[in-house]
């Protein structure tokens, strides 16, 4: 039972595998949308809102699977996420025009209460706890 | 949308997050009074549904507007479940927060549901 206690899935970790649920619904829901409805008018800021909705559903698998190797894959897509949300935060208010449309990370999240900047961050904290027990099974 | 609809499941959802933040202090677990609420909720997510299949049509504005009004209407009514049975599995304190998100969440969506509608309503 102590080990199950300090899986990325139990205790603070269910919240955020709950909250990576629902931001990986809201992230594949609006890309779908992009590109299926007008992909012409921005393709790369909707290729960006795809692969964030890859990532984000990759870091709720992995964190609610709890195991050795899901701890590194959750590492490297939190990772992503986190340098993703930074670049893209940033180059929305630098180059606007390239961003007609909203994604998930641009403003850095701003549309999703910033949500998507905390998140990752939250996540690698959490990751930290639980490295010294996904490396012992 | 029927704004007392939105205002009911605004109030449930506050009830849960509550109800929920009260647990967790309390450190109890989720029990039959926490699921009562929860189904409550439920209910109205599930009459909001309908409710959003019924007036698609009327949102108008094409497209994208239409899209997240039917997806959030649909998506609503499996929030509940899911975060009950996070928090059931989880024999922690922790499970309230699950509840705590699922409620939040429930009630940003329907928010986001009322906007659109006055958009084009």
């Amino acid at each position: 039972m102590a080990e199950e206690r300090t899986s990325t899935r139990s205790g603070p970790g269910v919240v955020l595998v709950a909250v990576y649920a629902v931001l990986a619904l809201a992230a594949t829901g609006r890309s779908v949308l992009q590109i299926t409805e007008y992909f012409s008018r921005a393709p790369v800021a909707y290729l960006l809102s795809a692969l964030a909705a890859v990532i984000y559903i990759v870091a709720t698998v992995a964190l609610a699977r709890g195991s050795r190797t899901s701890w590194r894959v959750a590492l490297a897509a939190i990772l992503i996420e986190l340098v993703g949300v930074l670049v893209v935060g940033l180059a929305s208010y630098l180059v606007p025009e390239a961003f007609p449309d909203k994604t998930v990370w641009s403003h850095f999240g701003s549309g999703y209460g910033y949500v998507p900047l905390v998140l990752p961050v939250l996540g690698l904290l959490w990751l930290r706890r639980t490295r010294e027990a996904a490396q012992r099974r | 949308m029927l704004f007392p609809l939105t205002v009911a499941i605004y109030v449930a959802s506050a009830a849960l997050a509550i109800l929920a933040g009260w647990y967790a202090w309390r450190d109890r677990l989720i029990d039959d009074r926490l699921l009562l609420v929860a189904a409550l909720l439920e209910l109205g997510l599930i009459v909001q549904a309908v409710v959003v299949l019924v007036s698609v049509g009327d949102v108008g504005g094409g497209g994208a507007e239409q899209a997240t009004y039917a997806a959030y209407g649909l998506t609503l009514p499996f929030i509940p479940p899911a975060v009950a049975y996070l928090a059931i599995k989880e024999k922690t304190r922790w499970a309230m927060g699950v509840i705590a998100a699922g409620a939040f969440a429930a009630a940003i969506m329907t928010g986001r549901l009322q906007q659109i509608w006055d958009l084009h309503g």
